[in-house]
């Protein structure tokens, strides 16, 4: 494969390669060996990355307007690689950024003290259809109440920077091992001399992360992983990480509250439950306390859990920390609670609840990217520069009529990354979801699920959107 | 293990069961087609329609008066029992249903299984009637078949001896009774609406049942049906012989334990004693086989219930720990 008509662009950073063409220092190795093969050879290596995810059966779920449709998630095979320094700087970030998060949760649902400082608008927290006054006065073991985050990171020529931070029941890590194991089996040679690092603990990690946030006195919990069921789109996730784990895999029918202890229903009966990994969203959690006419819950739950009879990670309530209005006070967050400066940067944020913000948003349509704060999916979104002047003016009504309900965030030149698209090698748009596990320790693996936006020149990664996956490789 | 789990791989394992049963019959079937006479072929489709208890596409079958119209029929009918996504008993539904119930419980299933079970359902996904039915259908059906036994070996292989393994078994085995049973009766029921029994079908269904050798080395080439039925239902070395399979049922029972509830735990034990007590004290009964065949239909499907409200949806409140 050669790189004559790779389309180079020097105002977008390439993962691969420098403005002048030449390959970034720690791409060496996957350079050559491009280089090397043959198109053919390049062809049948994403065969069989391919074929294995068809085999395999690993699909994500697509609701269209009559049925599900199960889909195969689109896959490169050439990895994108992570220099040791950029991870390192990476983690540092991570972690800091999750422990003021956390320490955030436990404030607004404590005694406020980063609203009554002013720190952030105390509407823009409370107004938030993520806060749950359930969970005021709830503590959590090890103050933990994200667990699990995966938050998506972009870069640009400027650097690092957080999109966004997914709070609640963040996906994708199933995809991050199954891109490893494909990429790996196609690609052995180059795999083992590149001294890549590995990602396949994360099971045990999770596990561990589980464990150190079991009720008090529980030194052998019994863990279930709690999912809406199989027409989730998520599901092959669910059940991919319950085996990782050896842990059930329950939905809300198994599970019976008694006493305020939950037992799952077995084939020899009733069972304790300690910990629960819940993959459903807040408002289907507990049909007493939430959504009544939720299905997917377990009547009482939100009582054995209060009661500190079993615990839930993440925590009910924790969308209120990656709202996208608040996000924009995550640095300044980071700044109250542990008094540094972030290791890792926001992009610039407009919330157009602010008039000032507001103006510039609806002056500046055609340049912004400009987000719905209660979606996520890349669904509700404008991407100005890529928008008709007639779908600019339809979004701004929307934005006008509920100016609180939008941010709006300059359209950033997302890094782009070599992809085999028709037997060529064509750059990409990429982004990056680590995954971090927050119990009386912070884990994270070297890896990430690595979002590709498979469309010549789009900006969206998200796979219910023409998104695929490819694997990130950070090197020892 | 989880009670849901337990079901779904009990679920599994009888949808593939059936749907290697109908695979088998639709290989024998299509190769009536090279050189049988009419009226057997005719049979043939009615035994198949009536141990699925459905209606054929056009509401009745009718005998063909000729080859052309027998061929167009069969690839109709074959259509609908192999491919036809609204038939749930076709080939494909089961399979589909068998896949659903893997993929639900794939936590619970070896990662082979799972795989072999989707590279079938895969397969069958991609093809149609037309696609197999210039070339040779017998081969077809004959690696239908051969899928779910590759699986079963793949399960054999690679699964855990425990409860899951236990409900598969128990499935399967439950499920392949009541077939055995549904098909002996509509070959006695097709053996009714003609003047002379038809030693094809019951050649045929010693084929079916990997018997063919076993018979004629007990008794001769001549295939007599009272000696056909015995074999099927009572030899202790055949794989699919009613006897080894009631049997294979109180094993499985056995082997599974009580449920949560000692009184409906008893009862399920008791029904698959029962089962197997009926079947051993009583056959032969040349009077009314129908008879007994129908009652032990019927306690099948009693037993299916109880293995239901005993480990799968029973009440939670007398299960609760006091």
């Amino acid at each position: 494969m050669d790189f004559d008509s790779y389309d180079l662009d020097p105002a977008i950073y390439d993962e691969m390669l420098l403005p002048d063409g030449t390959h970034r220092a720690h791409c060496a190795e996957i350079y050559e060996t491009l280089r090397e093969l043959s198109p053919e050879e390049i062809d049948l290596i994403q065969e069989r990355v391919t074929r294995m995810f068809s085999t395999e059966g690993i699909t994500f779920t697509v609701y269209g307007d009559d049925e599900a449709d199960e889909r195969i998630i689109p896959v490169d095979c050439v990895p994108r690689v992570v220099s040791r320094a950029d991870w390192e700087h990476l983690e540092r970030g991570l972690t800091q950024r999750l422990q003021a998060i956390n320490l955030f949760l436990g404030d607004v649902y404590g005694q406020g003290r980063i609203l009554e400082d002013g720190v952030i608008p105390v509407d823009v927290v409370r107004g938030c259809p993520q806060y749950r006054l359930e969970m005021r006065g709830v503590s959590p073991p090890s103050g933990t109440w994200v667990a699990v985050c995966g938050t998506d990171i972009v870069r640009t020529n400027d650097g690092f920077f957080v999109l966004e931070d997914n709070l609640r029941v963040p996906s994708g890590v199933s995809y991050m091992i199954a891109n490893r194991k494909a990429v790996k089996e196609s690609l052995r040679r180059l795999y083992r001399s590149s001294r890549v690092r590995g990602v396949e603990q994360y099971g045990s990690l999770l596990r561990a992360t589980l464990q150190e946030l079991a009720p008090e006195g529980c030194s052998d919990p019994a863990i279930a992983l709690l999912t809406p069921g199989v027409y989730n789109s998520a599901f092959y996730e669910h059940m991919f990480l319950a085996r990782e784990l050896g842990a059930d895999l329950v939905e809300g029918r198994d599970l019976v509250v008694d006493g305020g202890v939950v037992y799952a229903r077995t084939t020899t009966g009733l069972r304790r439950i300690d910990v629960i990994y819940r993959r459903v969203d807040d408002d289907f959690l507990d049909p007493l306390v939430f959504r009544p006419d939720s299905l997917l819950g377990v009547p009482g739950l939100m009582e054995a859990y209060r009661l500190g009879n079993v615990t839930l990670a993440n925590a009910p309530g924790t969308g209120v920390a990656d709202d996208k209005s608040v996000y924009a006070y995550v640095p300044d967050m980071i700044r109250y609670y542990l008094a540094e400066e972030p290791v890792l940067h926001n992009v610039e944020t407009y919330l157009c609840r602010r008039p000032e913000d507001l103006e510039y948003t609806l002056d500046n349509l055609d340049s912004l990217v400009v987000k719905r704060v209660g979606e996520s999916g890349g669904y509700g979104m404008l991407v100005g520069p890529h928008a008709t002047p007639e779908e600019r003016n339809e979004y701004a009504k929307g934005v006008r009529e509920d100016p609180a309900g939008f941010i709006a965030q300059p359209t950033l030149a997302l890094s782009r990354s070599p992809c085999l698209v028709d037997g060529r090698l064509e750059p990409r748009h990429v982004d990056l979801r680590p995954f971090v596990l927050q119990g009386r320790e912070t884990r994270i693996v070297p890896g990430a699920f690595c979002r590709v936006a498979l469309r010549r020149g789009s900006l969206v990664v998200n796979s219910s959107q023409g998104g695929g996956g490819k694997d990130l490789w950070v090197l020892d | 293990m989880l009670a849901r789990s337990a079901q779904g791989l009990y679920w599994m394992s009888r949808y593939l069961e059936r749907a290697e049963h109908l695979s088998r019959l639709l290989w024998l079937q299509t190769e009536t087609l090279v050189d049988r006479p009419l009226p057997e072929i005719h049979l043939g489709w009615r035994r198949i329609y009536d141990m699925i208890g459905r209606r054929p596409p056009s509401g009745e079958l009718v005998a063909p008066d000729s080859d052309d119209y027998a061929l167009a029929d069969a690839y109709t009918l074959a259509d609908d029992l192999t491919f036809e996504r609204s038939n749930p008993s076709s080939v494909r539904s089961c399979f589909a249903l068998g896949r659903e119930n893997g993929r639900q419980m794939r936590q619970s299933i070896s990662g082979e299984m799972w795989t072999s079970l989707n590279l079938s359902y895969l397969r069958l996904q991609q093809l149609e009637i037309q696609d197999v039915w210039g070339a040779s259908p017998e081969g077809f059906f004959a690696e239908t078949a051969a899928a779910v036994d590759r699986f079963r070996g793949v399960a054999a292989a690679t699964m855990y001896r425990d409860g899951g393994r236990h409900f598969m078994q128990l499935g399967r085995h439950i499920e392949r009774a009541q077939l055995l049973l549904g098909l002996l009766l509509s070959q006695l029921a097709a053996d009714r609406s003609i003047e002379e029994a038809s030693e094809e079908g019951w050649t045929s269904l010693l084929r079916l049942y990997h018997a063919f050798e076993a018979y004629t080395d007990r008794y001769s080439v001549e295939v007599e049906r009272e000696q056909v039925m015995d074999i099927l239902v009572t030899s202790p070395r055949l794989p699919h012989s009613l006897m080894r399979t009631l049997d294979q049922i109180v094993f499985e029972l056995d082997a599974i334990g009580p449920g949560p509830d000692a009184q409906s735990s008893e009862e399920a034990r008791g029904e698959g004693d029962g089962l197997s007590a009926l079947l051993h004290e009583t056959w032969p009964v040349r009077d009314d086989t129908e008879g007994l065949l129908r009652r032990l239909s019927e306690r099948c499907r009693t037993l299916h219930d109880l293995v239901n409200s005993c480990y799968f949806e029973y009440p939670t409140a007398p299960a609760l720990p006091r």
